[in-house]
């Protein structure tokens, strides 16, 4: 099979065949982080006859999970910077909750249409004309979350790099993502593991999937659930594990897309993306610490050398 | 005093401050210099004052003013005129009444600044690179202080001289003896109040200076975890309450255990142990324990009546009967020092970890100067604090007793309503008419003075004094203010929004989690035997002696203290919420009002409507 290829066999390197995505999914997977299984297409698939691959893929993935037809999402994987990959994969390509090969197919051909519809535009204002667009096609299982969310590595406010950051909400990530609820926000330490600040808010909205099994439906939360907190302590630590994990695999700070399945409370991560914007530190002039202390006492700076 | 001059900003004059019924004429306690007199109100009134609930929670006896002079004649020596921190001479105070109000001296001249930041950093940098060497002196030198306080006899006042003073040239007759006693005993506190600031300044400062380097780096970080990571693992304030662990282990491996019983007296409990073999090995092990480790004090040792263990074993024997009882059930006692250590171990490589590799090795210093300055920091306490202090309280005593024997005074106890020089006054004519054999006066003088001042005293301690007069401050800027206080510019503008009467106080998170209960509001040491099971605690601030009873309340709530306090502290240890320096607590909430405590973010609720 020349086209696709299982999450789990890509890493960095593969970028440049299957995008970003996709690859990111990859290294996930092999630093041992829960991420649910799913294949890749790469950027050639687009012009090659890749039905009977995606069939077979989705055939070894069912097998996989032991479910006849498995619900899937279906989303782009740009090549390219991260930060275009999330803007255009992030909200304008996802097709989630589709089953069988049939439909996998139409998703993964909307993929490639609106990305060239939209690619094409923003080339010709900002490039120029020359390149032509393309993208991979990530193809994973969903994850039918009781409760799910992103999270940060840091405080993405403050910079502090010993906190996770995490905001979390009822149901599937669409509202939290797509910003229709204020979630449950917790700050809570790397280093201990305690909760250093936490909000609870009313979450009135989820998203589930839809009653056939395909695609998605909006609810409205009943209000004694809504206020209720949707993470407990164990939940917390295991979430601050997992960013501890990823940070670590990747070397820097990631913001983390995560889930938590309904039937037996395992954690998923959907996505990860390096942290791009941090708050500005201003930059220090090297201090020793006996400078330091001559400042606490009011001494100074140009007579403390 | 009771003139009505209008409140300037959120806090009242100082000199709109009324006298409470009965207690006209309070300001006799007090030297002249103490009290916001007309004659200087231009300044007076436009500083910003606050009260120093954490040293002074209560109104001051006459005698208790040397433990206001001394402590500020020293720190103002060392702060002002040997390391002359640059922007900040010495600590002013004066009483309200019965109450101490302190505020700084700044330095607000650049030129003298920077003037001052020469010899700063000259002198202070000798000492923090040879601070071990320098604090082992100090430990040498303050017990040498011990030893002398305890050598010193006070002499009686015999009817003939011994021969040696006939025949001799050693002895000097007891008139000089006991003014030169008594004026070694004022001396000897004096010295001791300089040794108690040498290091205390800087050793805070270091501190400091490694707290706001965590929170410029980590900004989230809980106060408790940088205090984890300095905090000592051999801790000498530790050592007595350990001490008495290994005690209540010692008593059940040699079967003597059921001599503890909850309710005897220790009196009791020993007459049991004398009894037997096993019993008296017991007792001897105890005598080796008590020097030094029962010179701990009942509170924090600014006042007369923080009595040491030695003085009143009940506090100790409370706290065996409660580890017995611990130990009986099955628990470990012990505190359990090696995982503190790994814990403190793992949370600097952890946050070090976290920082950039410059950051990382500022960081390694700072936590080392700090970790080397910390000793001090919690010890001086121990040596200064509570032995010396509880012991020289006891020498005065003596002169109380001198004095009662002569009908001076109708209690030796008394000799504390009375100021250091009044005192001096009275020993004066004792010893003249002593030695002249004539009719002393003092009989007839001063018993009257000590029963109006104990009447005034008592009615002073039920009135509640606001958290600071004055002029509001648009910053605090005064480092030893931030350091040792805790009274931040943040701390001053909640101060000013509660005068108002809001049903929340604002403080310090010092050590998380978040519980209702029932408040008990403690005063003074005197109460702190109301307290009963599953209250909070309301106070001014706490003292490590009062340990036993940590294991009693449910959380801590203080007037004053940063997260570095010793309430803070010892909730840590019991893993208790506490809120450290909301400025009123004790003057806003009242035992049996139901608050919650959320030592995580630092907020005492005030929940049911009877807020002050």
């Amino acid at each position: 099979m020349q086209y696709t290829r299982p999450l789990a066999e890509l890493r960095r390197a593969d970028e440049a065949r299957f995008g970003g995505k996709s690859a990111s999914l990859g290294e996930l997977l092999a630093a041992g982080i829960p991420v649910p299984p799913g294949f890749a297409l790469s950027t050639s698939a687009m012009r090659a006859p890749v039905h009977d691959e995606i069939a077979a893929r989705y055939a070894e993935l069912s097998e996989s999970v032991r479910e006849p037809s498995p619900a899937v999402a279906v989303r782009s994987s740009a090549v390219g910077e991260d930060s275009a990959d999330a803007t255009f994969a992030g909200q304008l390509e996802s097709y989630l909750w589709v089953r069988g090969v049939d439909e996998i197919c139409v998703a993964v051909r909307d993929c490639w249409a609106s990305l060239n519809s939209v690619r094409a535009q923003a080339y010709r204002e900002h490039l120029g004309a020359e390149h032509e667009a393309a993208t991979g096609v990530t193809i994973q299982l969903m994850v039918d979350a009781a409760v799910s969310g992103v999270m940060f590595t840091c405080n993405p406010v403050s910079g502090d790099p010993s906190m996770v950051a995490i905001n979390a909400s009822w149901g599937l990530g669409l509202a939290v993502v797509g910003g229709e609820v204020t979630p449950d926000d917790y700050l809570v330490s790397k280093v201990t593991r305690e909760v250093v600040r936490e909000r609870i808010s009313t979450k009135d909205v989820e998203y589930r999937p839809a009653a056939d099994g395909r695609g998605t439906e909006r609810t409205e939360v009943p209000p004694d659930r809504a206020n209720v907190r949707c993470l407990d302590e164990q939940a917390l630590t295991r979430l601050v594990e997992l960013a501890r994990q990823v940070e670590r695999h990747f070397g820097c700070h990631q913001d983390i897309e995560w889930a938590i399945r309904r039937s037996d409370r395992e954690l998923f991560v959907l996505q990860s993306r390096p942290v791009t914007s941090l708050p500005e530190r201003p930059p220090k002039a090297p201090a020793s610490a006996l400078s330091l202390v001559m400042s606490q006492f009011g001494v100074p700076p140009h007579a403390s050398d | 005093m009771a003139s009505a001059t209008p409140a300037i900003g959120a806090f009242p004059s100082p000199y709109s401050i009324e006298t409470p019924p009965g207690c006209e004429g309070w300001e006799e306690m007090y030297p002249y210099y103490a009290i916001f007199d007309e004659r200087r109100r231009q300044t007076d009134e436009n500083r910003f004052w606050f009260w120093n609930s954490m040293h002074f929670p209560v109104p001051m006896p006459a005698f208790d003013v040397l433990c206001i002079d001394s402590p500020y004649q020293a720190v103002g020596s060392w702060q002002n005129r040997v390391f002359a921190v640059p922007p900040a001479m010495g600590i002013d105070y004066r009483i309200v009444n019965g109450y101490v109000y302190i505020s700084g001296n700044p330095v607000t001249d650049p030129e003298k600044i920077a003037e001052r930041a020469g010899f700063f950093q000259k002198r202070a940098g000798y000492y923090f690179e040879n601070w071990s060497e320098l604090y082992d002196n100090w430990r040498v030198k303050m017990e040498a202080l011990i030893a002398e306080l305890e050598e010193l006899r006070v002499p009686d006042l015999p009817e003939y001289e011994p021969d040696e003073v006939a025949f001799g040239d050693e002895r000097n007759t007891a008139f000089y003896e006991v003014l030169d006693a008594y004026g070694r005993v004022v001396r000897l506190g004096d010295l001791m109040w300089q040794h108690h600031f040498e290091f205390l300044l800087l050793g805070y400062g270091a501190y400091a200076t490694f707290v706001e380097f965590c929170k410029g780096n980590l900004p989230d970080i809980p106060d408790q975890h940088i205090a984890q990571m300095v905090a000592g693992i051999d801790v000498l304030l530790f050592r007595p309450d350990a001490e008495l662990r290994r005690l209540a282990r010692l008593a059940i491996e040699s079967g003597v255990d059921s001599a503890f019983i909850e309710g005897r007296s220790p009196e009791e409990i020993e007459a049991e142990l004398s009894q037997s073999d096993p019993g008296r090995g017991w007792l001897r092990e105890l005598g080796e324990v008590k020097d030094p480790w029962f010179n701990m004090a009942t509170g924090d040792g600014l006042y007369h009546y923080y009595r040491s263990w030695l003085d009143d074993p009940s506090i100790p024997y409370a706290a065996l009967i409660g580890h017995i009882g611990a130990l009986r059930a099955g628990e470990q006692i012990e505190r359990p020092t090696e995982e503190i250590q790994r814990e403190r171990d793992r949370l600097a490589e952890e946050y070090g970890a976290l920082l950039d590799e410059h950051s990382r090795q500022t960081f390694g210093e700072l936590l080392g100067l700090s970790r080397s300055v910390f000793p001090y920091v919690e010890e001086h306490k121990f040596f200064c604090d509570y032995w010396f202090l509880t012991r020289w309280w006891n020498k005065v005593r003596e002169f109380g007793a001198l004095l009662a024997d002569h009908g001076f005074l109708e209690d030796g106890e008394d000799v504390f309503q009375l100021s250091r020089h009044e005192v001096s006054c009275a020993l004066d004519e004792l010893v003249l008419t002593w030695a002249t054999g004539g009719q002393p006066l003092g009989p007839k003088h001063w018993p009257d003075i000590v029963a109006r001042r104990k009447h005034i005293l008592e009615r002073l301690g039920e009135w509640t004094p606001p958290p600071a007069l004055g002029v509001t401050p648009d910053a605090v800027t005064d480092p030893m203010t931030i350091m040792l206080w805790g009274v931040t510019t943040e701390r001053v503008q909640e101060w000013a929004r509660q005068q108002e009467g809001g049903k929340e106080l604002a403080g310090a998170a010092a050590s998380p989690g978040v519980i209702e209960g029932v408040a008990r509001v403690v005063r003074s040491v005197n109460e702190v035997a109301d307290i009963r099971e599953g209250e909070i605690l309301v106070c001014g601030s706490t003292s490590p002696a009062w340990a036993p009873i940590f294991s009693k309340i449910k959380a801590t709530v203080t007037d004053v203290g940063g997260v570095m306090s010793h309430a803070a502290i010892v909730c840590r240890e019991y893993g208790l919420p506490a809120v450290v320096g909301t400025g009123r607590a004790t003057a806003q909430i009242r035992t049996g009002q139901t608050i919650r405590v959320d030592g995580t973010a630092g907020v005492v609720t005030l929940l049911d409507g009877r807020d002050g």
